[in-house]
């Protein structure tokens, strides 16, 4: 009787084990897609969906570099596309197998980062700006306000090289990516002079004092800064003036990939109107999907902090792949802010 | 006998190779490759990431990062050392006070340094209680400088100080702090002149074990430092994140070891000195 019991069991187990279905290995931002979505695509195209999460761009790089990483689709930021298709990571898309392309938005169907979206496709997009608590009066609108003495000690900067030179040369009047050693140099005299005003650098984990006001002021990202105005009514957050940095995520597909078809079809279900609407109203993110959008509700399609107006949005700049001579500048000039 | 020694030791062998050695020796190859031109590496090889080390701005680090080490090694054995002469003399109670220096390790280390974020904060534990006390007006800003950095190494690394003294203490013959006492010295003599000197390999070995890893922290200077200083593991992780450039990493990595390798040659020299 045990025996039995027991065979049973090891038949179950065996029969879960050979699921004959196809198994598609997504790997995604936390928090970035709506819970029903998997289980919707493991429905509708009767296959599995093995879902991993990770919490930075480093951290999924470090893990598909070798090329068997078991994953077929993950979400780098735009200027990752570039180094992953050098190091030959990345699968081809095939346009004809995306009916749903064109709902992109107009700015997103030729971006820089990859002008035929031959190894990408843009899906959600963050910006860099300025979360503050509504008791510091006058509001910041600019970076060159974080330079003001009556912030000591209670702003914060984001724990990135990027963005803290990217506020700096900003503030200068300079491009984001700029490679030029002279006005680097300038964006690092800037965050040096800036630093003894700071509490720290901080990434998502300022929140919490921001929202208790031990901190008036951080550089945030927008979508992180929603999640605090969500929690509190003192925050609010600023597209800075001289403008700012914006990262999109996309989709690629992973060249060792061994469902490519299936691959594609995920993509394509990610771009349906529907999807990435509910994927942009739970994650609380800017979607850039515009037939999504356009089924999102007003409140929420209005948000100035996820989808700023027009003449907001083109202040915006989009963060490209720095060249190794300038990386190489840019990580000197980051140790040496650190070290100051 | 030699072959059945042979036989049980072979799978810490295969450990240590597959799992140190082997790793370790892509470290070192990597460390003399070029970084690739998006991260990754590239050849040929070189000694350029050597050559990049020397460098007063990476000098800086160092010498940084061994004052932190050494103040909260420093920590370590002030706090230490009393708590292991209060816990070998406290009879059937040991075993508890024992368990009570390695219950912290039931839970995460990050959990625990968060936990200290949450009571030195502004708003936490120890600055709003001396608000409400109106023993202060405004909060003291106990959190991202060094001092929160030392704190946190010192509570982490406390029990590695501990269970080296308490052993060493706990051999330590009661004979002779009769006789000491007998021949007219007072407790506060017996102690810097009779206990500390025999317990030197103890002090020595929790030294040892408390000022390497603070060395090469770098979790406690990133969330209790808040990011506004580096340490060299703070250095060696940027390497392999943001500015990818592997050799580089692994360079410093390999410096680093053999930076504590000839500190740990010099002090096991001692040791076997001071045993003679």
């Amino acid at each position: 009787m045990k025996r039995r019991v027991f065979l049973g069991t090891a038949a179950g187990l065996a029969s879960c084990v050979q699921d004959r279905r196809p198994r598609l290995n997504v790997f995604n931002w936390s928090a970035y897609i709506d819970p029903q979505t998997v289980p919707n695509f493991e429905h509708e195209f009767g296959c599995r969906v093995r879902y991993g999460i990770y919490e930075s761009n480093e951290e999924m790089l470090a893990r598909v570099m070798s090329g068997n990483s078991g994953w077929d689709i993950v979400f780098p930021t735009d200027y990752l596309v570039k180094p992953m298709l050098a190091n030959a990571l990345l699968a081809e898309i095939q346009h004809a197998e995306l009916a749903n392309l064109g709902n992109l938005e107009p700015a997103f169907q030729k971006p820089a980062w990859d002008s035929q979206l031959q190894w990408s496709i843009p899906y959600m997009v963050t910006a860099a700006g300025i979360a503050y608590n509504r008791k510091l009066v006058p509001p910041p609108a600019a970076w060159s306000d974080l330079w003001s003495a009556r912030l000591s000690n209670r702003i914060t900067m984001l724990d990135d090289p990027f963005d803290v030179m990217g506020a700096c040369l900003k503030k200068l009047g300079l491009s984001v990516n700029s490679t030029n050693p002279a006005q680097l140099r300038a964006a690092q005299h800037e965050a040096v002079m800036q630093k003894p005003l700071l509490r720290a650098y901080l990434n998502a984990e300022v929140r919490d004092q921001l929202v208790s006001g031990d901190v008036l002021a951080a550089q945030m990202w927008n979508t992180t800064a929603q999640q605090a105005m969500d929690a509190s009514p003192e925050i609010s957050f600023v597209f800075p003036r001289e403008g700012y940095a914006v990262y999109p995520d996309c989709m690629v597909i992973l060249r060792e990939s061994r469902h490519q078809e299936l691959a594609h079809r995920f993509l394509d279900f990610m771009l349906r109107p529907q999807v990435a609407a509910a994927n942009a109203l739970a994650a609380r993110t800017t979607s850039t999907n515009a037939a999504a959008r356009m089924l999102l509700p007003e409140g929420f399609r209005n948000n100035p902090t996820l989808y700023p107006p027009p003449e907001v949005f083109v202040r915006g700049e989009w963060a490209d792949t720095l060249s190794p001579a300038a990386q190489r500048l840019r990580d000197r000039i980051w140790t040496e802010i650190k070290s100051a | 006998m030699s072959r059945l020694r042979k036989i049980f030791l072979a799978p810490s062998w295969a450990i240590m190779i597959a799992l140190f050695l082997t790793p370790l020796g892509i470290i070192v190859v990597y460390s003399a490759l070029t970084r690739g031109a998006y991260g990754g590496f590239a050849f040929p090889f070189t000694l350029e990431s050597y050559a990049r080390l020397i460098d007063p701005l990476y000098l800086t680090i160092l010498v940084r990062s061994f004052w932190i080490a050494a103040a909260s090694t420093a920590g370590c054995l002030l706090l230490g050392f009393p708590l292991a002469l209060f816990i070998s003399r406290s009879g059937s109670r040991k075993n508890l006070y024992l368990s009570l220096v390695i219950l912290p390790f039931w839970t995460s280390f990050l959990i625990r340094t968060y936990a200290w974020m949450f009571l030195l904060r502004d708003t936490g534990l120890i600055n709003s209680t001396l608000a409400k006390l109106g023993l202060i007006r405004e909060p003291l800003p106990l959190l991202y400088n060094d001092g929160a950095v030392i704190l946190g190494l010192v509570y982490s690394y406390l029990p590695f100080m501990v269970l080296p003294l308490y052993a060493t203490l706990e051999r330590l013959d009661k004979n002779l702090l009769e006789a000491a006492a007998d021949l007219g010295a007072r407790p506060w003599q017996t102690l810097v002149r009779i206990v500390i000197p025999l317990c030197a390999p103890g002090i020595r070995a929790g030294s040892i074990l408390v000022f390497i890893p603070c060395l090469g922290a770098y979790l406690t200077p990133d969330l209790l430092g808040g990011g506004k200083s580096v340490m060299i593991g703070n250095l060696i992780q940027n390497q392999f994140t943001t500015a990818r450039d592997w050799p580089f990493g692994s360079a410093i990595s390999l410096a680093l070891m053999a930076i504590v390798m000839v500190l740990m040659y010099v002090f096991v020299r001692r040791d076997k000195e001071s045993l003679l």
